[in-house]
């Protein structure tokens, strides 16, 4: 239980006392996005997610159903309309909550005139690791990633594969208690799939707490312990697959996945 | 403090790796070089002229350094993304942004050090090593060219590139004519008009406070009281500036 918890209400001023039972939770989170001439669209509504210590929970949704959105306001990329959210019984502003946290984006774009192993040390420096740590964290990581052949390549020469590698490398220097992975194998070819898929349950192993975004089925079927199914920025439905399944009478998680996202859009026209 | 340097650094290192720093030194070379070669003018003459044409190519390819880099330094991290990498690390968005300022100091320093290097090889070259008036001025544009980059770094925090290009170039050189422009509204009876006047040049960076070159190249001198107030000017407008820019990029969605 995280009971130093803090509540960081919309005005984001505002602190109160509040108790939070998962590591990362989120309360009534919503997210409005004002794009120009009075136009507002919906990125999150009305949120409420618990995600526990120690288990592999799996965004799911299409594109544009959120994901993304939730996870940048999780880690304070972006504000919250309204809501709340707490990690670690902290608010996501909180810059210390930040040390426990690794985070792999989607898509990840690094400082293309750098090493690997100088992309490493720079993101070191942010975590105030000392130097003998980053190397040694540095040897480690390069390896489990595959890249200590190309230590000496700048990013610029990296394929696509090669970056979500060193992207897994920088989401893992500080050892987080907590790893936030978006799209994890966009990008990648089957065996560095594979090879993820692997590393994330190896991780998850070692106590770590994984929150993992994708719209690959198959990927979050065979790693997550528990799921959400995010659709036009609300969460349709979470728990873990089998219970959804029997909750949904369906077969596989694709068939609950149209269903539930059918049904929510069916409901969305008539309201409409 | 620590992490804004580490920032900075990286910010500084990224400028090296760039050829378009090289490109322009090799431009600000060719212009100083070239100022030499006015071999009908006498020697007094021409030493007038290598030193305002020196001044002058500092100024200018500083001033496109602070623009440009600034711009790179800032949107080019939100444009690329890597931004996400680094407000998901255990940094404030203060240190990141002070950072940004650091860095871009460290790039436009290692210009200017070395255009004015080569400046005063030519003048030693010439057998007339620069006097204290020539360090004086090379001070008071160094600080104008951190100026014109905080200003920069500041509207990138909300405004977009183009915006922010025309914006800067536009102080840039309405910075230089604003004695003019006071001159102007100094004649002008209406009340309003003149209250309007006084509040825009005293918002607007006066950067003809800085360009004492005019004065040096002809050997008049500049007083030291002249120089400190002038530095004081230029170090309290960019803490103003960075202080708007820390309350944009607080509130800067990404």
């Amino acid at each position: 239980m995280y009971d130093n918890s803090i509540k960081r209400e919309s005005s984001g001023e505002k602190l109160s006392e509040e108790v939070f039972m998962a590591i990362i939770e989120t309360r009534e989170l919503t997210k409005i996005y004002t794009p120009g001439r009075g136009k507002k669209v919906i990125g999150l509504n009305k949120v409420n997610l618990e995600i526990e210590e120690g288990e592999i929970f799996g965004i799911l949704g299409p594109n544009g159903s959120g994901k993304t959105t939730c996870l940048k306001l999780l880690l304070g990329i972006l504000f919250p309309t309204d809501g709340e959210i707490s990690i670690m019984g902290e608010s996501q502003f909180d810059v210390e909550v930040k040390k426990y946290i690794g985070f792999l984006p989607e898509n990840p774009y690094y400082y293309d005139y750098l090493t690997g192993p100088e992309l490493l040390y720079f993101y070191g420096k942010l975590f105030d690791m000392d130097k003998q740590a980053i190397k040694e964290r540095t040897e480690y990581l390069l390896n489990l990633v595959k890249l200590s052949d190309a230590k000496k390549l700048t990013l610029k020469h990296y394929s696509k594969g090669m970056l979500e590698r060193i992207g897994l490398a920088s989401a893992l220097l500080n050892d987080p208690k907590i790893l936030i992975l978006d799209e994890p194998t966009t990008g990648l070819d089957p065996i560095g799939c594979l090879e993820t898929r692997d590393l994330i349950l190896e991780l998850n192993k070692q106590g770590k707490t994984i929150l993992l975004s994708s719209h690959f089925l198959s990927e979050v079927e065979r790693v997550c312990n528990r799921i959400a199914i995010f659709h036009r920025g609300n969460l349709l439905a979470t728990g873990t697959l089998d219970g959804l399944i029997s909750r949904y009478n369906a077969e596989t998680l694709e068939e609950l996945f149209v269903k539930t996202i059918e049904d929510f859009d069916s409901r969305y026209k008539r309201e409409i | 403090m620590k992490k804004a340097w580490v920032v900075a650094v990286n910010t500084f290192k990224e400028s090296l790796r760039k050829r378009t720093l090289y490109i322009l030194l090799v431009f600000a070379f060719i212009a100083i070089g070239a100022s030499k070669f006015f071999s009908f003018l006498t020697a007094e003459e021409e030493l007038k002229m290598i030193k305002d044409v020196s001044f002058s190519t500092i100024e200018f390819f500083g001033a496109l350094i602070a623009i440009f880099g600034a711009i790179g330094a800032l949107s080019g991290e939100i444009e690329k993304r890597t931004i996400y990498t680094l407000l998901t690390k255990p940094v404030t968005r203060g240190n990141l942004f002070i950072g940004k300022f650091l860095g871009m100091c460290l790039i436009l320093l290692l210009n200017f050090v070395l255009i004015s290097l080569f400046f005063i090889g030519l003048l030693i070259f010439k057998k007339s090593p620069p006097d204290i008036e020539t360090f004086k001025t090379l001070l008071l544009i160094y600080v104008e060219l951190v100026l014109i980059s905080t200003i920069t770094l500041t509207v990138a925090t909300f405004a977009t590139d183009a915006f922010n290009i025309i914006l800067s170039f536009f102080l840039y050189i309405v910075g230089h004519l604003i004695s003019y422009g006071k001159q102007l509204t100094e004649r002008v009876e209406n009340t309003i008009l003149k209250g309007f006047g006084q509040i825009i040049y005293t918002v607007i960076p006066n950067y003809e406070n800085f360009a004492i070159r005019d004065k040096v190249v002809i050997g008049i001198p500049v007083s030291w009281n002249y120089v400190f107030k002038t530095l004081i000017y230029g170090v309290l407008y960019i803490a103003i500036v960075i202080l708007i820019g820390l309350y944009f990029f607080q509130k800067r969605e990404i």
